[in-house]
This record gives structure tokens, sequence and C-alpha cells, in this order.
């Protein structure tokens, strides 16, 4: 896209979340705006998981916090369960209100060891969220539902919980934040880069895990990576995203066979094994991204794209259906 | 061997720490010839950073070095680095993982360059800053004479990683050692640092060291694969072959780990249980037994040694991948439901959670 529109929204059809017209603005001094997130919507249906994929600087980690309301959006929507009567708006509720919700939204970040508390044990930490929202257990119910939760992410709560975080390794920590993301039982579990500060030997376990999670917590996921193979390994619809905007929408077996968009091609060849739908010639792009201070006219890709004409600097383009589930932001996208 | 630019035999390094000695590298051999590029990939604390800062003396004082290391027929280790400052730099460099920290951020760009020009060389002033603008041309930087007056925070990632590639080139060296060279960098532009290392090394002639913990990376871009495990060399073979006839259950293990770009969403990954051991520990047998799905009760007591497997191919297992002895191994441990490590071969097909705490509980 480098584009903006929202016809890839689906309606209230079994959507947990919907994110309409999200801006995201941070101050750079001298009256400048980093123009983070510009303009991007989506929606995620119950049980899907939504991989969000781009470079750094594209706006993907500020999106996911908007999301959670940490911070919250310059302006936008974001509305957990619209439709029903668990509706929330998030982007309205503030103080108490906002709390209330919070527990339904949960994180994983990407340095396991730094995101959680170091002086602590691993049942205090995973408990913590017990403690506060589940009004009339007792100690008891909660050492239960901790060590029945530890032991489902693989950590074996006899020898493990009394234990503190500098005792495991990347691949345990990832495991214990997992366990203190899922106890509550969230709707959605925002997942930012969690396999990239893992070794390779360990990151299939993380994500054959979270799999897991998904399938026996009834988790929606919200998938954040650089990493192309990852993002199309475990997601079921992505968004590719460039400068703060979103370039391509579909499923992600349609996204990744047939690639419309100019920059999700680039990327799709830049890999170090590229793609078998791309040609490995289409990765040569300028390197320099634009700064999102001052970011282009038009399209925001043109800069870099390899088809931009006059046109692309002029019409910004629209989010526009070109298949099945598949929506593309460009004005001269690929077309299978 | 006659003709080899490096020959590394026997390399061992190992850090006296309050734990115990820490064999980061245990036994590395290999021989680099001229204008060849040697992949070696491995996970964090296999040793490969290691093994790299040893060739280029950049160890601390209380490293314990074994073997030899031969550049073009020097022992490198008998080197005294007073005297020898003109080989480290010059005939043998590096280039680091993150261009940030590579770079003095109060020094501009022109100066980085230059000083080596300067000190090594004996360039003047002038001639130094000329040729600087001239390396930078090569790496593909645009307005060299602009970049060359600018400090490091005016560049982005992919430009300082190729003024740090500028700098390690600038005095000509034969063999130029690549430490991750773009794990810090986006896809994107990771591509293009990688086909401009692999297009300066044919233009000069240049051997190249590609130390990386992405198989994907070195494939179609070195001439023989390394591949390190717990300061081991598991396997060694060239390029292509390794890929084609991979011999050692470790190095399947990792390409089958890893997701590839174009197999369908929600495909299970085949898991390596566990996670790497520590090198504290002294193991009697593989040290990838534990995690090996071909495991037999040998490897568990005795350590195989690198056995040939055709040209240029070497393997240390008891029980190599496609040959009968692993086919076996792996037949029998599947059909006994375990390893003779006692690793549950279930894991590897059922959709069973997989513990990494495994056996031993936390990390002491």
């Amino acid at each position: 896209m480098a584009g903006s529109g929202t016809a890839h929204l689906r309606g209230h059809d079994d959507v947990v979340l919907r994110v309409e017209h999200l801006v995201m603005e941070f101050p750079a001094g001298r009256h400048q705006v980093v123009h983070a997130v510009s303009d991007v919507s989506f929606d995620i249906r119950r049980g899907e998981t939504l991989g969000i994929v781009g470079e750094s600087g594209c706006g993907k980690s500020t999106t996911a916090r908007n999301i959670v309301q940490l911070p919250p959006p310059t302006s936008g929507r974001v509305v957990l369960d619209p439709g029903t009567d668990q509706e929330a708006e998030l982007t309205a509720l503030v103080g108490e209100d906002l709390r209330q919700v919070r527990p339904r939204l949960q994180m994983i970040f990407q340095d396991p060891i730094s995101s959680l508390n170091p002086r602590r044990r691993v049942r205090d930490i995973v408990g913590e969220g017990l403690h506060i929202w589940a009004g009339g257990s007792d100690d008891e119910q909660i050492r239960a539902r901790v060590d029945e939760v530890l032991d489902a992410v693989g950590i074996d709560p006899t020898v493990a919980a009394n234990r503190r975080p500098h005792e495991f390794s990347g691949g345990q920590c990832q495991r214990i934040s997992i366990a203190r993301a899922v106890v509550l039982e969230p709707e959605i579990l925002i997942c930012d880069e969690p396999v990239s500060a893992l070794d390779v030997s360990v990151q299939a376990q993380i994500l054959n895990l979270l799999e897991e999670m998904k399938d026996r917590y009834g988790l929606t996921l919200v998938f954040i990576s650089h990493d192309l193979s990852v993002v199309h390994n475990v997601s079921d619809r992505v968004i590719v995203m460039y400068l703060g905007k979103v370039c391509e929408v579909g499923g992600a077996d349609t996204l990744y066979s047939a690639p419309a968009h100019p920059y999700t091609r680039v990327l799709l060849a830049s890999a170090p094994e590229p793609a078998s739908t791309v040609d490995e010639s289409e990765s040569a792009i300028g390197d320099e991204i634009p700064s999102p201070i001052d970011p282009p006219s038009g399209c925001r890709f043109r800069t870099r794209c390899p088809r931009a004409e006059a046109r692309c600097a002029d019409e910004e383009p629209m989010m526009r259906s070109v298949g099945d589930d598949h929506f593309v932001a460009c004005h001269f996208p690929s077309l299978g | 061997m006659a003709g080899a630019l490096l020959t590394v035999r026997d390399l061992s390094v190992g850090f006296l720490t309050e734990q115990g000695l820490v064999r980061a590298v245990d036994g590395v051999s290999f021989d680099l010839e001229p204008g060849q590029t040697l992949g070696v990939v491995g996970e964090s604390g296999s040793g490969k950073s290691v093994t790299a800062k040893a060739l280029m003396n950049l160890l601390p004082s209380y490293a314990q070095v074994r073997g030899t290391v031969d550049f073009d027929g020097r022992n490198v280790f008998a080197m005294a680095a007073n005297k020898e400052k003109h080989f480290w730099g010059v005939e043998m460099t590096m280039v680091f993982q993150d261009p940030m920290t590579s770079l003095n951020p109060v020094k501009k760009v022109g100066e980085q360059i230059t000083e080596s020009l300067r000190v090594h060389l004996r360039r003047s002033r002038r001639d130094a800053l000329a040729e600087a603008g001239d390396l930078l041309e090569q790496v593909g930087i645009p307005e060299p004479g602009k970049r060359l007056t600018q400090y490091p925070h005016e560049l982005s990632g992919g430009l300082r990683q190729r003024v740090v590639i500028a700098m390690a080139l600038a005095c000509g060296p034969r063999l130029l050692i690549a430490d991750e060279p773009t794990t810090a960098l986006d896809v994107t532009v990771q591509k293009h640092i990688l086909d401009l290392l692999d297009d300066l090394r044919r233009a000069r002639g240049m051997a190249m060291i590609l130390i990386t913990h992405d198989l994907g990376v070195v494939k179609g871009r070195a001439d023989e694969v390394m591949v390190m495990y717990a300061g081991h060399t598991m396997e060694e073979a060239p390029t292509a072959t390794l890929f084609a006839e991979m011999r050692h259950p470790y190095t399947e293990a990792l390409l089958e780990t890893i997701p590839r770009i174009d197999t369908p969403s929600h495909t299970r990954l085949v898991p390596i249980p566990g996670r790497p051991p520590e090198v504290i520990d002294v193991l009697d047998g593989c040290p990838f037994a534990p995690r090996c799905r071909y495991s037999i009760a040998r490897c568990l007591t005795d350590q195989p040694g690198l056995t040939s497997h055709g040209a240029g191919h070497l393997c240390a297992c008891h029980a190599p991948v496609g040959t009968p002895s692993g086919i076996q191994a792996r037949s029998a441990n599947e059909s006994a439901g375990t390893t003779a490590a006692g690793l549950d071969m279930g894991q590897f097909t059922r959709n069973v959670p997989v513990a990494d705490l495994g056996q031993s509980g936390a990390e002491g």
C-alpha cells in the first residue's frame, strides 16, 4: 500500500476484534510528527491466527500495542467482540472500564528473559493475574490452576514453580510467558516476535506450543514477525505492512502463492530461500526506507517500487479485492 | 594440504569459569583454499564465533587456546600481536553482526575507513580519502563523497554494514571472516549484503568464512559448509553434497525444524526436543545424542570421530542418516518408542506438548 480503505473487512460475522482507521503519530520535536501507523484497518475472526509481517519501522509492533491501548492510538477505533453483548470499544474506554476489559487481551514479547521479573518466582509470575482477577478463588485453587497451565506449556510445576527466571533458558522463559498469558483465558493473544530471540532448534517447539495452546484454550492469535516463513506457518490470514500502511491482506496460502503487491513480492524474493512463486531478481530494490516523519505522497512504497508510475505519487491506492479473500492496495498489482 | 590458504588443526578454546572449564571449541579442523567460501553453521553456543575470534587473535588473554592455525604457511598463533600488527586487519579481516557497535559513533565514516589505510599502508591523508571514496562506491553506497563526511548515526543499518565491509576490504585482505553479517538487518537488505559480499569475493579472489545460524544463507553461497554443535564439527561437506545427502542427524533436524516459505500454513514443524547442552559438562558420548532421533547405546558412551562419507564429506556420527546403520537405528528407536537416550519418539509425530524442560528440570 501503502494504501487505505476497508474493502477487506468482513462485517460482524464471528469477528472477535475489529480495528478501523487506526492512526498513531508520535511527536518528534520541532513540530514534526512520526507517522508510525496511518489509517490501518483489519478484523480477526474467532479462532483465527492473523499474521502481521513487515520490515522494522513498518508499524507492526505499534499496531499491536495500540490494540491493547498501550498507548492508545491517536485516532481510530478498536472494538472487541463487535455486534455481541460483550462488545467493548477499547478506544472509547478509560480508567476502570478499560482495566476491566484488559484480561481479555494478553501479550507475549520478543525477549522472554526481560519480560519476566527476575526477582519473582515462576509460580508468582504466572499466578499474579489470577490473584487480581479470579475473585472468589482461594490460594489452593489458584495454585492448582497455575500448575495446570505450567504443565500445559511443558514446564514441570514441581521442579520449576519455585525457581526464578534466570534459572531457565530462553525457550523455557518463553513457555513461562505463554503460561502467564493464557492463565487468564484471554480471547486474544498478541505475540510480538515471539520466536525471534530463540535458537532455531527451539523455535519449532514454541511455534508448535502456540498452536496447541490455541486449540486447547480457544485462543485467537495476532502473530507479528519479520520472518516470512514463520508467519506463513502459523497464520490463517496475513497482513503485509510497509511504513505504517497495509499493502496486502489475504489468506496465508493465497497470499504466498499469488502475491499481488510489488512489496510482498520483494519480501518473498528476498528470503534466504526465496519463495517459488516469485523470481529471485525481484528482490532488487533500494535499501533506503523513507523517513516516517515525511512519508512519500500517494503510495508510500513508490520510492522503492519497481513498477511505480506518476499516478502512484498523486493518488493513494485503496484496498480492493483481487480474489477470494485477497485484497491489495496497489494501482498496478500482479494478478495471476 | 598443499595450496590451502588457511589450515586449522585441532583448534580448541576453553574458558575457565567458576562453574568449571567451558569448552567453547573442541578439536575443530578445516582447510580453506584461496578464493573459496566456507560456511560455518551453528546455534548460539556452538563455538562458531569463538572459532572466528581465535583466528583473528581477538580472544581475551585468559582463553585457553590449543591447536594450530596456519595462514599461507605462517603459524598465526606464533605471531606476536605487536610485531605482526600488519597481519590482522590487512591480510585477514572480519565483519561483525551489529554494524552500529562496529563503528565508532564519534568519528566520521571517512576517518574510520582511512585509518587502516594510513596505519597499515602508510597512505597520505589525501590518497587514503580518495581510496575510501572508491571503496564506498565498490560496496554500492551512493554519493560516496557525502557519506565520507557523515557520522554512523546518519546512516541506515544497511548502509552502516556496507561501510563496515568497506573498512574490512580497505587493505585488500586475502581472507574475510563475516560473523552473522546480516542477522541485525531487514530481509530486503540482508539479501543485498550477502550478494555484495559474494560479488566482492569473486572480484578480488578473496577467501571468505561466512558464519551464520541459518542454513538457507549458506545454500548457494558457500563452497563448503561446516555444521557445528557444542564446540564440535558435526558434519562438513561441499554445499551441494550437504543439502543432497546430509549424513548427520543434527543437520537433518535443523533443516526439518525450520518452516519453509512455500509449505502450506499450519504444517506441523518437526521439533528438536531439549536445548543445546552446557559446554561445561564433559560429555562421554556425542553432544547431540540426548536430542537425537537416531541415538543408539554407543552414542552415549563413545564420542564419534569424523569419518569420510565420500569426496570431502566428513560426518561425526555412529548412525549416519541414510546409511544402513542410521536407517536401522531410527527404525529400532521408532518401534521401541524411545531412543537410547530416553527420548520419546512419539513427539516427532504426535501432537503433544514437548517439554524442553525435559529430564533435567531447570538450568542450574
